[in-house]
């Protein structure tokens, strides 16, 4: 067997090992190359930063324990920067686990904010926490929401929050902060709310969803996209509130680098064997 | 111990064992599987019950009996249990289906049909748009299944598929990027200054339990690639 059909029929456990080597190193040693800011996370940050203060914003909290730690630190960044302007967030969630995730980055964010910024529950903000039924579940809400919800996440009723007073459907709410994570519910934001209500929609997916919503930045459906832990990191750096996303930025670079290699290593490898006639 | 720190050790111990599986099925990772399911959907019945109690039960109970409908059609669903009263819970879930449907289909019209067609009349004024125009118009080409693959047809279909081949690149390089993402998201929480020496722990462990069942034959080592 020559050197060729043994790396060709490599033990993938090997690959795993080299793998974990790739992602590991930069974690343990943080190394931050230079990066360019996406056009996407520009939109997106530009449009939260339009935001006028003393508006309502709708915030879909998607993110789950996978999906926290590259969605997170540019949700945490998202929450401080609106709460900061001045605007006031009403939080929710479709998913069981993500509603326990949204209030950690809600946490998180509080304790990052400035002395003094208003950042009261059931003034500035308030979490509605886990809202079942998927898009119907959307739908619902945004058309109804007493008829929806009963009590926020911490059980107080929605008739007793000072915030909500005025806030009876989706009208009241001047931009919509999708961040969907994995959930691929993004559209379910876009059909529910913007369509009908005309309200401006923004958020954040993972890196695998880009390409699937992309198209709606392109028709203007959605203002903007931050893509997964990169999207995190750039939030993070357009806002000068560093934060871990941009190491793990750099260790998904370091992982992409060795998978690239590995990959065009794999095909010149194929085409040696073919050219010989053994492949 | 700080209870976030206590969840980084148990997080580190159930990500290692989890990703034991890659070696091979292991006893380890069949635990952790096992865990992770009973947990999840443990979960998940606490949480929606919660929801339908705060928001269906609690409100008949004060007053409100058009909610009565909700957990009716909720408790028709648990006819799935019985093969001989399966045909109940077909009621809500044609409900479900139905009402799911109207909710998505009312907009989708103009959300995913209307607007990306609007988004693809670009004016000719940059290679962006040139190339946007073009993939798309060849891209929706290549589905023309009626049509001989010839003439001038035969380089419309052509160019499609390297658009497509193009496009699907783009996801696969995507989606390996979030499974990279995945497993950093892990790394960092497991290699945490705080918790790490636990990990290191951990893995020698659990190592020398994997060495000592295939040593001795009581795991099945894995031949495949």
């Amino acid at each position: 067997m020559s050197i060729i059909d043994k790396l060709l029929n490599i033990d993938q456990r090997i690959i795993f090992f080299l793998m974990f080597i790739a992602l590991a190193f930069p974690i343990l040693n943080p190394v931050i190359l230079p990066m360019a800011v996406q056009d996407y996370s520009r939109k997106a940050f530009e449009f939260s930063d339009s935001i006028p203060e003393g508006s309502i914003v709708l915030f879909e909290g998607g993110l789950g324990a996978a999906t926290y730690p590259q969605g997170g630190p540019g949700m945490v960044a998202q929450i401080y920067h609106m709460l900061t302007k001045g605007v006031k967030i009403v939080f929710f969630s479709i998913g069981t686990e993500q509603n326990v995730w949204t209030m950690k980055a809600i946490e998180t964010a509080l304790d990052k904010l400035p002395a003094g910024t208003p950042a009261e529950n059931g003034v500035n903000w308030v979490h509605w926490g886990y809202i079942a039924g998927g898009e119907s579940g959307v739908g619902s809400l945004v058309n109804d929401i007493r008829a929806t919800v009963s009590a926020d996440y911490f059980g107080t009723p929605i008739d007793d929050i000072p915030l909500l007073e005025s806030v009876n459907d989706a009208s009241a709410f001047s931009a919509v902060l999708w961040w969907g994570g994995s959930e691929g519910s993004m559209p379910y934001g876009i059909r529910q709310i913007s369509v009908p209500f005309n309200i401006p929609i923004t958020g954040m997916c993972t890196t695998n969803e880009v390409p699937n919503f992309s198209p709606y930045i392109s028709a203007g459906q959605l203002q903007g996209l931050f893509g997964g832990v990169r999207g995190s990191a750039e939030y993070e750096y357009l806002l000068h509130l560093p934060g871990p996303a941009l190491g793990q930025a750099m260790a998904t670079n370091f992982g992409g680098l060795l998978w690239m290699v590995l990959v065009i290593l794999g095909n010149v490898m194929y085409f040696i064997q073919r050219t010989r006639g053994e492949a | 111990m700080d209870a976030e720190i206590l969840g980084l050790i148990v997080g580190s111990l159930v990500s290692l064992g989890a990703y034991s599986v890659l070696i091979g099925d292991n006893p380890i990772s069949k635990i952790t599987e096992n865990i992770y399911m009973g947990i999840l959907g443990g979960y998940i019945f606490a949480t929606n019950w919660d929801f339908i109690n705060k928001n269906a039960i609690s409100k008949v109970a004060n007053g409100e009996p058009v909610y009565i409908i909700s957990i009716l059609l909720s408790l028709m669903l648990l006819g799935r249990l019985k093969a001989k009263y399966l045909w109940i819970s077909r009621y809500p879930v044609v409900l479900t289906v139905g009402v799911g449907l109207g909710l998505a289909m009312r907009t989708t019209v103009m959300a995913d049909f209307l607007g990306q067609i609007q988004a693809t009349l670009l004016p000719w004024n940059s290679f962006n748009n040139i190339v946007m125009v073009i993939g798309t118009c060849v891209t929706a080409a290549y589905f023309i299944f009626t049509t001989q693959e010839s003439g001038a047809y035969k380089y419309i279909n052509r160019a499609g598929r390297a658009f497509l081949l193009c496009a699907f690149g783009v996801a696969y390089g995507q989606t390996v990027s979030f499974r990279f993402e995945l497993v950093i998201g892990r790394l960092v929480s497991m290699l945490d200054p705080r918790v790490s020496m636990y990990t290191y722990a951990f893995i020698v462990i659990m190592a020398a339990i994997l060495i000592y069942g295939y040593k001795t034959n009581k795991i099945e080592w894995y031949t495949g690639r």
